[in-house]
């Protein structure tokens, strides 16, 4: 059992995966903490801001199709098969 | 239309409808020029931009010979030569606060083909506020994303999208990439305007021309959501 991540658009090309499976995270913070210590650099530059080491305004999380801002922020719990979304939107048109 | 499910009716619908279409670029030109060619009767088309070199590897409806003009004029011409058949409305215009509810109320369908997130915002409000269904899209490099808001029925763009994506001076795209997300989008409104299929409510579709795969990101309606929060459903 666990967490179900599915990485889109620039994440997927900074993970290498279209979504990986984590296990022992209980909250959104402790999952990225997960996911930069398996994807490294490339992953943390896209997640986090250089200067402020905050996670991007630009960077969207839904937990279950919810976005972060209507649950807990990064403080939200995470159960086993939760369905956590990670992606850049596109602006352009 | 002798495909299943849409039929004469089906055709009389587009025929009747009105649709807006925001924005007369990469994605614009794709969207309107399905819908023209579909019969739908009466398109507005909204733009204050003039054709620039640089637009003609995606927004197909203008052509070098259109370099300088407006992007209105240019796809008026081309959109009523495809189809004598329809009413082209040109409105060269800048879309604001001012004017966001006069462009939007009352028409059937708005199609998202701006290229900024604060005029998408405003026509995300506009539509939940006219009840009118709004299909965003939005384009970069080979991604591009699409998401069908209908008023009361599902999450909107504020929903799925707080925050707008860094500005940047430009963005770069392949042609083809809303050439695929212009032609969902033309897509998803003749669905709208017949009553045919599912549309793409409560789900963002991801499109990655780098690996060619579309994916669904599952998104739902917040009820404290300041735009379309307080809707009935």
């Amino acid at each position: 059992m666990a967490v179900t991540v599915k990485f889109f658009a620039g994440f997927r090309e900074a993970t290498g995966k279209i979504q990986d499976s984590i296990e022992g995270v209980n909250n959104v913070t402790s999952l990225l903490d997960e996911l930069v210590r398996r994807f490294g650099e490339k992953l943390a530059e896209r997640l986090y801001s250089s200067d402020t080491r905050e996670l991007r305004k630009t960077v969207n999380i839904l937990v279950n199709g919810r976005r972060l801002d209507f649950l807990q922020k990064l403080n939200t719990p995470l159960k086993d098969e939760d369905v956590v979304a990670i992606f850049p939107p596109v602006a352009g048109g | 239309m002798i495909i299943s499910r849409f039929g004469e009716t089906g055709q009389q619908k587009l025929k009747a409808a009105h649709v807006v279409v925001a924005g007369i670029g990469g994605l614009g030109s794709p969207a309107s020029s399905y819908l023209a060619a579909a019969g739908a009767g009466h398109l507005t088309i909204i733009d204050s931009q003039r054709v620039e070199l640089s637009n003609l590897n995606r927004q197909v409806l203008h052509w070098e010979p259109d370099v300088g003009r407006s992007k209105v004029k240019s796809a008026t011409e081309k959109l009523t030569a495809m189809n004598s058949n329809i009413k082209v409305d040109a409105i060269f215009e800048q879309i604001t606060s001012e004017n966001v509810d006069r462009l939007t109320k009352g028409v059937d369908v708005v199609v998202d083909g701006m290229d900024n997130y604060p005029t998408r915002y405003l026509l995300n409000e506009a539509c939940a506020r006219n009840r009118v269904p709004f299909i965003h899209g939005a384009v970069e490099g080979l991604v591009g994303q699409l998401m069908t808001i209908l008023p009361g029925g599902g999450p909107c763009l504020k929903c799925a999208i707080p925050n707008e994506p860094p500005k940047k001076p430009c963005f770069p795209v392949l042609g083809a990439t809303p050439g695929v997300i212009g032609c969902l989008q033309a897509m998803e409104a003749i669905k709208l305007i017949t009553g045919v299929g599912e549309p793409l409510v409560g789900r963002m579709l991801i499109f990655n021309g780098m690996d060619m795969t579309f994916d669904e990101i599952k998104v739902n309606r917040d009820p404290s959501c300041q735009v379309c929060g307080r809707q009935d459903r």
